[in-house]
């Protein structure tokens, strides 16, 4: 048959050109092209042509889109329908089935008339194996995917069912809700009464018989002022009962939210009075009953900003989990929602600490409510411990320094009590500033920092290193950024203490191809199960740590110090991408383990059980690793031991 | 006995491979769902339209199996013209003259092709010219004729057009360009370069699998389906 030889060996051009414009095909030579030309298939679905089935297609070739389209979509038990993705020209079909070897995980049709390219399953896996740019171009792309299958599934079996945003208009009684009563006597005038709305801060005030307090006749808000005083002209001296609304609509305080709002929603009456036991005990709005359904950021926000006294805080920090779950039901990403974790955690203490001041008086001398570790990074996901510490500003006499101790031993020990009654336990490593080690002024601090690094014993390292995260949370932020300033003139001066850091942060292994292609934890609780944060994620910090501190780079967020490092030239653009992409995707499978443990009920914690993973999820974390041997080289040169 | 009888010798026989080719069409069933078949879709480049002077230049094809266009194995070959002198003048395709002239003549490259579409069905557009063309060059040369039933994507297009425009609509069919590239543009396919045999096969390629997965889904099955509903081709030419 050696004539037909030359017949053969026709490359596809048309083929090529295809190849040649799309990821990651491009990036492969014309020999590999016309090879991989030569062993594809044509093939044209008409519209609505049932490409796959979710987990029942076995998935032969990898499908590459000509010219037309297709959609994704999955079909739950209910038969119900939900759209995840439309792809199109130069798009392809059935990549992550052929690399984890599963049937398709989604249905695909198509939407338009539409051509394909087949490329069998064992060229693509050649392929996926033989050419590294072109694995990663999957794996980084599988990484959004999975990340975004792993929330939609999260989301359908776990988070809708039960967050149910109805669920507190059934459960949570009016009573509940209720403000303090703020009434009025119907007597007083307008202008008294708008005063004492302006005092309370209330939208509206209840009217009383001036005879009988008790006695609710009516009801004045915002509204009638608005309507009926200013923009009629009646004068403020009027009494009041002249604007009201009576008699009062009222619902009993053991009334269901739910029936409250459809008291609401059929008069139209957005204020309704709270009666408990015939006596009116306050009012409901219908502002209150939508701040209960909203689980958005927004609202807690606004919540916790309002909160006035620091008790009600307890349940507002509760409260971050369902936003969070929130947050991801609209598919937001790892980044920002550490970000918005820890925005909220920033307010809670902002308002806390403020009522706080309120309630002891103002602080002797200035200070900074200092954060540690992972909140001194902004990264903190659902477990929380407690690193925190005073930093306050040097007392300029004796006096003023016994003031200073006793008024922030009394306030740190509340701060802290109420720390933990919102949820965020206490550090067993007692880095908190009720420790009076780590409640202490300006020039102590300066001390503590030169100590570490001018004369840095290892083991005093390994557990300061969360200090050089620090960041401002509440406060005087001029004591914090003096303080940075003093830590970057020092570490500037001492390359020693780098190279402590630098060992240190390569003492921890890479968790790589051991057990099963995993280190995982031998002993203990989490026997075979793999500390994400500690293997995977540490390495990420500490090298960003060490180089940050080098640089003199004064972010503390391990993704904007690897940026700032990149953009300062300090390391190259592809170190930086890689780390980012290895770290972020770190982040997101914990953030997704955790947000299971919680659906579940279960404390959050780091163990991930490999044999949990799908095969891509294991390769993906796998690729990560490699990261962070590249990273170890980097210090390696840079801190060479011998 | 009887091999001694056959005037073989005396009238130029037909060439073992056409035979071969004629055995394997004799009793051809044309009943079996359209993913059993093996198609080749052809194109040629001639040097004229002339059936009696002109010349087959290039020769391009793809085939077809499970319904599917199969790129392993493409068809395309130059042919050195008899008439070299006159084809120059003449060269309107993509085909340079050292391409012809180094080309092997239509002699060698005809039995090649033979053994490419050996139990494949011919699909082309308007077939009938490239058959013409390829069954002169046959019987002169081998003593017979391509025995491989046909399908002209014409005439599927045509009959594919009068089911979606409807039968009584009143149109004038001469409104509709049947040329390869409109139908293409027309059903929004893929283009490729025009004259070149292998492009152009490439082009046939895709319309005749967007045709006939159009009908398929109309409910025509088989073959035969596809032959009566719109005498789309036909069995000899």
């Amino acid at each position: 048959m050696s004539q037909s030889d030359d017949v053969h060996t026709v490359a596809p051009e048309m083929a090529i050109s295809f190849f040649k414009e799309i990821m990651p095909f491009n990036s492969l030579d014309d020999v590999t092209l016309s090879r991989i030309a030569t062993h594809c298939r044509v093939d044209f679905y008409p519209k609505g042509t049932r490409l796959l089935t979710a987990g029942e297609t076995d998935i032969t070739h990898l499908y590459l889109i000509q010219r037309g389209g297709v959609k994704a979509f999955i079909e739950d038990d209910q038969g119900e329908i939900s759209l995840k993705d439309f792809r199109g020209e130069g798009a392809y079909v059935g990549a992550l089935g052929i690399i984890r070897g599963t049937p398709a995980n989604l249905n695909i049709e198509t939407v338009e008339d539409t051509f394909c390219f087949l490329l069998p399953r064992e060229i693509f896996l050649e392929l996926v194996e033989g050419t590294p740019a072109f694995a990663q171009f999957y794996l980084k792309s599988f990484s959004e995917k999975i990340v975004n299958t792993a929330y939609n599934e999260l989301r359908h079996h776990k988070v809708s069912q039960r967050s149910g945003d109805d669920l507190y208009l059934f459960s949570v009684r009016v009573g509940d809700l209720v403000k303090t009563l703020r009434k009025i006597p119907g007597d007083a005038s307008i202008q008294d009464a708008a005063a004492f709305m302006v005092e309370f801060k209330v939208g509206s005030l209840l009217i009383h018989d001036p005879d009988d307090d008790d006695n609710i006749v009516g009801i004045v808000t915002d509204k009638d002022l608005r309507g009926k005083v200013v923009a009629a002209g009646l004068g403020y001296d009027q009494p009041v009962e002249t604007i009201m609304s009576g008699p009062v609509q009222s619902v009993l305080s053991q009334s269901l939210c739910f029936d409250v709002l459809l008291k609401m929603m059929e008069t139209g009456i957005h204020h309704l009075a709270v009666e408990r036991s015939e006596r009116v005990i306050g009012v409901v709005t219908s502002h209150d009953i939508m701040l209960l359904q909203g689980h958005s950021p927004y609202y807690l926000f606004k919540e916790i900003r309002g909160q006035q006294k620091i008790s009600g805080l307890y349940d507002l920090a509760q409260k971050i989990p369902e936003v969070i779950r929130g947050l991801i039901n609209e598919g937001a990403k790892a980044g920002n929602i550490t970000q918005m974790i820890a925005i909220l955690n920033d307010h809670i203490l902002e308002r806390m600490l403020t009522l706080l001041e309120a309630e002891l008086g103002p602080p002797p001398v200035p200070y900074c409510w200092l954060l540690m570790g992972s909140e001194g990074r902004r990264e903190q996901t659902f477990k929380t411990d407690q690193d925190n510490a005073i930093l306050y500003a040097d007392p300029q006499s004796e006096e003023e320094k016994q003031a200073a101790e006793t008024y922030f031993a009394a306030f740190a020990k509340k701060a802290i009590d109420h720390l933990v009654n919102c949820g965020y336990p206490l550090c067993p490593g007692e880095i908190m500033a009720i420790n009076p080690k780590w409640c202490q002024p300006l020039s102590v601090w300066k001390g503590y920092f030169t100590k570490w690094i001018n004369s840095p014993d290892p083991t005093e390292l390994l557990h300061a290193s969360i200090f050089f995260d620090f960041r401002s949370g509440f406060g005087d932020g001029t004591l914090a950024r003096q303080l940075r300033r003093h830590l970057n003139a020092e570490s500037r001066k001492q390359d020693i203490f780098l190279f402590h850091l630098a060992r240190q942060c390569m003492s921890t292994r890479i968790p790589l191809s051991f057990f099963k292609n995993f280190i995982v934890n031998k002993d203990g609780e989490h026997k075979n199960h793999l500390n994400i944060k500690q293997k995977g994620l540490t390495p990420f910090v500490n090298f960003a740590r060490v180089l940050s501190l080098k640089h003199t780079i004064s972010e503390t967020n391990t993704l904007a110090r690897l940026k700032a490092l990149h953009d300062g030239d300090f390391i190259d653009h592809r170190l930086w991408a890689a780390a980012t992409d290895a770290y972020e995707l770190q982040m997101q499978q914990r953030l997704i383990h955790q947000l299971a443990q919680i659906e579940e009920g279960v404390l959050p914690d780091n163990h991930i059980d490999p044999a949990q993973l799908s095969d891509l999820e294991r390769r993906m974390l796998k690729e990560a690793f490699t990261v962070v041997e590249k990273l170890y080289s980097v210090l390696d040169r840079m801190y060479p031991t011998a | 006995m009887v091999d001694l009888l056959r005037p073989t010798s005396w009238f130029g026989s037909p060439d073992p491979k056409l035979a071969a080719n004629k055995e394997f069409f004799t009793n051809f069933d044309q009943r079996r769902p359209l993913v059993d078949y093996s198609f080749v879709v052809v194109d040629t480049e001639l040097t004229g339209l002339d059936r009696k002077k002109d010349e087959l230049i290039s020769v391009g094809a793809v085939k077809i199996s499970n319904l599917q266009i199969d790129l392993s194995s493409m068809f395309h070959e130059f042919v050195r013209p008899a008439k070299m002198e006159h084809t120059l003048a003449t060269l309107v395709h993509r085909i340079t003259p050292e391409q012809l002239e180094n080309a092997e003549s239509i002699e060698s490259v005809l039995p090649k092709f033979l053994d490419y579409i050996h139990g494949s069905l011919l699909v082309g557009h308007h077939l009938m010219l490239d058959m013409h063309f390829l069954n002169k060059a046959a019987k002169n040369i081998m003593g017979g004729t391509l025995s491989n039933p046909g399908v002209d994507t014409m005439r599927m297009a045509q009959g594919y057009n009068r089911v979606r425009l409807g039968h009584y609509h009143d149109h004038n069919p001469r409104e509709i360009s049947y040329n390869l590239d409109d139908l293409g543009q027309e059903y929004n396919l893929p283009a490729f370069k025009p004259h070149d045999a292998l492009e152009d096969a490439l082009q046939t390629a895709y319309l005749f699998l967007y045709l006939i997965k159009k009908f398929r889904k109309g409910g025509l099955v088989t073959l035969r389906d596809i032959y009566q509903s719109g005498r789309v081709g036909s069995f000899r030419y």
